[in-house]
């Protein structure tokens, strides 16, 4: 997959479980899971920067292009 | 996703129940008045004569067959119309917008196409053997109502089909 989501290193860095974030910003575990796996087929804005408000990062901290090379 | 309230579902579910078993039970006459034809035919006949809108008795054996025939396939149809819409109906109770809904509403329009075009020798047999403006002789033939629920049928099922691709769409959108 090309985009690559680094849901994963950000919680770590702020010592941040995916259930505390689920609870924060109000969308469910099973969602972020799906997120956090690499599984989601799209984004929305507002999941976007409900993350990036609670995680106080850009959306470029937390999406990343890797070309399959 | 459920989009209207359960009690409508169960109205509907009933009246589709009542309206197919009044389609099998007009069936069953029908093809007990062809039965009729084939084995009782003077009884038969004896009791056309008393009917003032046929032109002439003698002659409408084979005719009157052929219509009952027409008549058991457009019922036949009909039934088969209410079966998809059964299920079109069971389905929207959880999420109509799916591809098996567009096909439903694709052969529904087709059976539509298929009425239609059997009113046309009902209409055909029906005025040749009855008098011109009884009620008989105007059974079937063209009919603006029923051209507008094909076209409708249609429209819904292409209406459905985009909507089951655009719900596919947002699976697995967080």
């Amino acid at each position: 997959m090309a985009i690559v989501v680094k849901l994963d290193d950000l919680l770590h860095a702020k010592r941040m479980t995916l259930t505390d974030l689920s609870e924060r910003i109000g969308i469910t575990l099973a969602n972020l899971s799906i997120l956090k796996t690499g599984k989601a087929k799209a984004m929305r804005f507002s999941t976007l920067e409900a993350i990036c408000t609670e995680l106080e990062c850009q959306p470029g901290d937390l999406l990343a292009f890797e070309t399959d090379r | 996703m459920p989009t209207t309230n359960p009690t409508l579902f169960r109205a509907t579910h009933g009246l589709l129940w009542l309206m197919l078993t009044l389609v099998v039970a007009a069936a069953l006459i029908v093809a007990g008045v062809a039965i009729a034809l084939v084995v009782a035919w003077p009884d038969v006949m004896a009791e056309i004569r008393t009917m003032p809108e046929f032109v002439d008795v003698a002659t409408i054996r084979f005719p009157l067959g052929i219509l009952m025939l027409l008549l058991i396939a457009v019922l036949g149809v009909a039934a088969y119309i209410l079966r998809q819409l059964q299920a079109l109906v069971t389905s929207a109770s959880r999420d109509p917008f799916i591809v098996d809904n567009a096909a439903r509403l694709r052969r529904i329009g087709w059976s539509l196409v298929t009425i239609q075009v059997l009113a046309l020798p009902v209409h055909w047999t029906a005025a040749n053997i009855a008098r011109a403006g009884s009620e008989f002789s105007q059974m079937g033939g063209l009919s603006i109502g029923s051209l507008l629920s094909i076209l409708l049928a249609f429209v819904l099922a292409a209406v459905f089909e985009q909507g089951a691709a655009m719900r596919g769409e947002l699976e697995g959108t967080v």
